[in-house]
């Protein structure tokens, strides 16, 4: 499969890439089963869920388990694999460990009610009207602690295509190691697939929009004078700052207000022609770190200092601050694009690095974040038959969004959200979108959202969306 | 390791808080009894109480209502009008104490090992209840039942009650319970004449 791409009808690829960003949503949880487990309310930790408030966030980075914990805050008692006492006996004794009592499964659905407009290339319009996504998504996952030291997550998600075929994506799977030595939350490690702490804050347990943050986590750099737009449904997989990756991470927190994240992981699939049945597109690991500082409100990891909380368990004054690297490399596997001149080329990007700062201010009932991403890419073209290179370019793109959202009650919150995203082709305009979004719990366990995304630059490209999700 | 404590700490409740209340030197006889309520597996957590007693009754020693394992514990305190509530957290999450009913009031939120307190001055029609909530943890409920005299008593897990140095004299018997209720009964009470009184609660 090539992508064509050609330098002069850049308004019709950019109004592909638009068709792209219509379509990609965000993947966040809200976790039912720790309700169960403490048998608390999601308004524990969570704004509008899947939002997390200051100490669902703590909860969340301390291995799922809350600021301070003793066993009696746990309402379902684990079973015990073995007394604690075999400790002292090991090896000559399997390390002893617990399970939950119940299988800590919960469940997501997503309900949607499409409506869309779309600039086609050829300048007719498409429009879609009341399309009833019912369900648009179910998420199954289980999450929870092993013991002192141990945490897990697993989900599935189950998309239901319009043939009524089913996408079944294993979304995480993933076991942390919480504290294993040193000084509590000072080192936790995870290894399997996850969502990296790299994007934590922006991402995943944050957005409350439906529609996820395309400028930042969905830009491909391929083309040949650099990336035009979005990534589609492009093979391999595209290269950007990954929402999910499969890897070991190691994160930790220091002094209550700094976080450490540093993270080793496969990267780039392979190419759709590789047949070694690899996950790894080539043998070079992939790496990131990321370093965050707040200021004010709760620490991240749940400590107050003693000081009195806020009352509304959604508000946490404060300004939380960070930088981030992700340092790729994705030589030797081939992104296949034709050119202009009819050429079947390959790309490679044999490095590339995308660095961003983060910044996140809550104030009363207000949070205001975003992110500024500049990326950098060593593209390299092969002639698809002879394999001769035909030279190197090595663009930089930026993008960046900015979101508010505000609470007006505890149950109705919204948001609204300028994201744009400058890419490295010059001959190729800046793409801008905007995304209004309300969501309102009519039930602590079930949101209705209303969202409005527009493409600021080409008004024949919007989407109004009604949603319903429920967790259980 | 769990340990399970609600239970026993229902029953101790329910005899702690009527002793002191007492009057002094008073040769009083006991009204006791078991209240059952429809639809529950447990007719815990019923005040049943005198509904006016002659006289007027001072505040009591102040009174304890902890937050702990996120939850109001005692979850039911009555107390006699004018009667201090320590509202204590003990759990290592900030709590919130505030009460929508009556006059409202909002204590705010503190951390681990510190109290408030709030006094609890005036009922004109007893029994004032309040609901105590918590607003960082929506699920946490408690109540406090503000009450004329000191007669009274919370049920435990079988749903029995005593109410011990109780004057003699003849006396309406309420009872009050979150999720049920029932008509108040008449009682009478002798010098060494206990008295039983038994309720079934409905929705
Ligand atoms: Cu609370």
């Amino acid at each position: 499969m090539f992508q064509r791409l050609s330098a002069y009808h850049f308004v019709a690829r950019a109004v592909l890439a638009l068709l792209v960003l219509a379509a990609t949503e965000s993947t966040a949880l809200a976790v039912p089963a720790f309700a169960r487990k403490y048998q608390t309310s999601c308004q524990t930790c969570h704004i509008v869920f899947p939002k997390l408030n200051a100490f669902g966030e703590a909860f969340r980075l301390r291995g799922y388990r809350m600021p301070g914990e003793t066993a009696e805050m746990v309402k379902e008692p684990p079973v015990s694999l073995g007394a604690p006492a075999y400790k002292q006996l090991w090896p000559d004794s399997v390390w002893p460990g617990e399970i939950s009592s119940a299988v800590p499964l919960a469940v997501n659905v997503k309900l949607g009610d499409v409506n869309a407009s779309t600039l086609n290339e050829d300048g007719t319009v498409t429009s879609v009207k009341n399309d009833l996504q019912f369900p648009r998504e179910v998420n199954i996952f289980g999450a929870g602690t092993l013991g002192d030291h141990v945490s897990y997550l697993a989900e599935m998600t189950f998309s239901e295509n319009p043939n009524g075929s089913v996408t079944v994506e294993l979304e995480h799977a993933r076991v942390d190691f919480d504290s294993p030595f040193g000084p509590e939350d000072l080192f936790h490690f995870r290894l399997g697939k996850f969502a990296p702490n790299v994007a934590d804050g922006f991402q995943e347990m944050w957005i409350s929009t439906d529609a996820a943050i395309d400028s930042v986590f969905a830009y491909n750099p391929i083309g040949i004078n650099g990336g035009t737009g979005l990534a589609g449904d492009v093979s391999p997989s595209p290269i950007a700052l990954p929402d999910r990756v499969r890897g070991i991470e190691g994160y930790g927190m220091i002094n209550h207000r700094a976080l450490w994240v540093a993270g080793v992981v496969n990267g780039v699939g392979p190419s759709p022609t590789d047949t070694t049945g690899r996950f790894d597109g080539n043998n070079a690991k992939d790496v990131y770190a990321r370093f965050d500082y707040k200021i004010g409100g709760m620490g991240l990891d749940g400590d107050m200092g003693g000081r009195p909380a806020p009352e509304k368990n959604w508000r946490d004054d404060s300004l939380r601050l960070g930088v981030f690297a992700y340092r790729g490399d994705a030589s030797n596997i081939n992104f296949p694009v034709t050119t202009e001149e009819g050429l079947n080329t390959n790309i490679q990007d044999a490095h590339f690095l995308r660095t961003g700062l983060y910044a996140s201010l809550f104030f009363k009932d207000l949070n205001v974040f975003g992110v500024y991403l500049h990326g950098s890419d060593s593209l390299q073209t092969f002639d698809a038959e002879t394999a001769a290179r035909l030279g190197t370019v090595e663009p930089d793109f930026h993008a960046w969004f900015t979101q508010a959202d505000y609470l007006f009650y505890p149950w109705l919150q919204g948001s609204f959200r300028y994201e744009t995203v400058t890419p490295a082709d010059p001959s190729v305009p800046s793409l801008r979108t905007g995304v209004f979004n309300a969501s309102a719990l009519i039930r602590a366990n079930v949101k209705v959202m209303v969202e409005y995304q527009r493409d600021l630059r080409q008004g024949d490209n919007h989407s109004l969306n009604a949603l319903l999700r429920f967790a259980f | 390791m769990i340990r399970h404590s609600t239970f026993l700490g229902a029953a101790v409740v329910a005899a702690a808080l009527v002793a002191p209340n007492a009057p002094l030197g008073a040769a009083g006889s006991a009204i006791s009894g078991t209240v059952k309520v429809t639809g529950l597996a447990s007719g815990a957590d019923a005040v049943v109480y005198i509904q006016q007693a002659a006289g007027t009754f001072p505040a009591a020693k102040p009174v304890e209502m902890d937050q702990r394992k996120m939850q109001f514990i005692p979850h039911v305190l009555p107390v006699v009008a004018g009667t201090t509530v320590k509202f204590l957290n003990s759990d290592p999450t900030p709590h919130n104490v505030f009460s929508p009913d009556n006059e409202k009031y909002n204590l705010g939120t503190w951390p681990q090992g510190q109290t408030k307190d709030h006094v609890f001055a005036t009922c004109l029609k007893p029994p004032c209840v309040y609901t105590q909530l918590c607003r960082v943890h929506p699920e946490m409920e408690g109540f406090v039942v503000v009450l004329q005299n000191p007669f009274f008593a919370v049920t435990n897990k079988e749903g029995h009650y005593e109410i011990v140095n109780v004057p003699p004299g003849a006396y309406t018997l309420g009872v009050w319970h979150a999720k049920a209720k029932a008509q108040p009964k008449p009682v009478t009470v002798g010098a060494d004449k206990p008295a039983t009184v038994d309720f079934t609660l409905g929705r």
